[in-house]
């Protein structure tokens, strides 16, 4: 592993060496711009004959690192191989969940090279992301959309990489929502999925309620039940 | 399982409704909704829950493995405007589908809350692993339901001919549909 680049505070936020049933896994949080040059993509994460993955570039991940916001999480093998990464960002301004500014916070992607799945390492890349305060303030959202998912690869049916990811992203706290946001309606295999900061308050909760439907809040229809509890 | 509960929608004039696993607490409203079930659609009720010591018993027997219950509460006062079920098998033979029932109260129908009571059957129903959805509607009487389900992609399997008599004595056909819920690469 080239630690000169995993242990440089000027390239990584935070890393930890995690050992999985594919050898160590170097899982790196908050990874700054510069550190991507130095790396290069593991063949796992590319085009196949119906899947392409999301990011394969890696001018994509300083893209996204630049962003306000952005934050990118990669898990990276010796000598300084990309085998998964985890990427957020606040919404893109065109988004609908862009009308409640910084509250939200996408969890825009995960994704396992095809040569390193079942090591769990989609698990420790997104804890690694949201193992931070700062998503307290904010609610975290993710949208899986099934044409995205590699169903051949994993040999799962729609249905079960939902469930998959749903179990994912259930360890840290996120739960189903319903919208009427019209690629989530597409299909009912998709899922947009939620996790409410311990700070973010019942009005807000409120305001992204009504936003998933397209609507503003209306004042005088007050919830007998706290909103905390029924995002 | 039911572990998302409750799940929030919000009607097209506003209201907010929680989506929820009905519990014995919920007798009362029960009873209340039934009884607001018009005379001619009460006809229909296989399970004739707008009967109170029916009602009682099955929420006396309510076990998710068998049935999963599912109502819709509105949020500012707890009135349940609808209910759909989804009934199980532990028979082996036919342990990979589940049919589903639903009545949408008369005053809230045409605000899709029918609509998304299905979806949450359909993606209950994924989650649980099952393969098939199936939903038997009678024509003439739901067909509102009927264009929903087709919407969330159920398919029409067959009729019955005037399987189903109404309360004048007159016959209506039973419309049966399905939804295939294990879609693989090759079927995008």
């Amino acid at each position: 592993m080239k630690a000169s680049l995993i242990t440089n505070s000027d390239l990584v936020g935070r890393t930890e060496i995690a050992e999985t049933n594919c050898g160590p896994i170097a899982i790196c949080g908050t990874c700054r711009p510069a550190l991507f040059r130095n790396l290069q993509v593991d063949q796992g994460l590319g085009h196949f004959s119906h899947y392409s993955s999301i990011i394969q570039r890696l001018e994509d991940f300083e893209t996204i690192a630049l962003l306000p916001g952005g934050r990118v999480t990669l898990g990276i093998e010796d000598p300084n191989i990309i085998v998964g990464y985890c990427v957020g960002s606040y919404p893109d301004s065109t988004d609908r969940w862009a009308a409640l500014g910084d509250l939200m916070y996408e969890l825009a992607a995960v994704e396992v090279s095809r040569n390193y799945r079942g090591c769990k390492l989609g698990e420790k890349l997104l804890g690694t992301t949201m193992n931070d305060d700062f998503f307290e303030d904010k609610i975290a959202y993710m949208c899986g959309y099934s044409w995205h998912w590699d169903l051949e690869g994993k040999g799962m049916s729609a249905a079960q990489y939902r469930s998959m990811m749903k179990h994912l992203y259930g360890k840290f706290g996120f739960r189903e929502v319903y919208t009427n946001e019209p690629n989530i309606t597409l299909r009912a295999e998709n899922i947009m999925m939620i996790r409410v900061g311990l700070r973010v308050t019942p009005e807000d909760q409120m305001k992204f309620r009504h936003l998933r439907f397209g609507m503003k809040p209306i004042a005088d229809k007050k919830p007998t039940i706290p909103a905390a509890a029924n995002t | 399982m039911l572990k998302d509960y409750p799940k929030a929608i919000v009607t097209k004039d506003g209201d907010s409704v929680l989506l929820r696993p009905v519990t014995a607490q919920d007798e009362q409203e029960l009873n209340k909704f039934f009884s607001e079930i018009p005379d001619d659609e009460q006809w229909f009720l296989r399970e004739k829950l707008d009967d109170p010591h029916i009602l009682s018993e099955f929420l006396r027997k309510l076990d998710y493995k068998r049935i999963i219950p599912i109502i819709a509460v509105r949020e500012t006062d707890g009135k349940i405007i609808a209910n759909v079920r989804l009934h199980l098998s532990s028979a082996p033979c036919i342990g990979h589908v589940a049919h589903l029932r639903i009545m949408v109260h008369p005053d809230f129908r045409s605000l899709k809350i029918g609509s998304w009571m299905i979806l949450d059957c359909v993606k209950t129903a994924m989650d649980i692993g099952l393969e098939k959805l199936f939903a038997e509607f009678i024509s003439g009487v739901e067909d509102s339901a009927i264009g929903a389900a087709l919407k969330l992609d159920f398919r029409h399997e067959g009729t019955l001919k005037d399987y189903i008599r109404d309360s004048k004595g007159g016959y209506r056909d039973l419309i049966i549909m399905s939804r295939d819920l294990q879609t693989r690469w090759s079927d995008f």
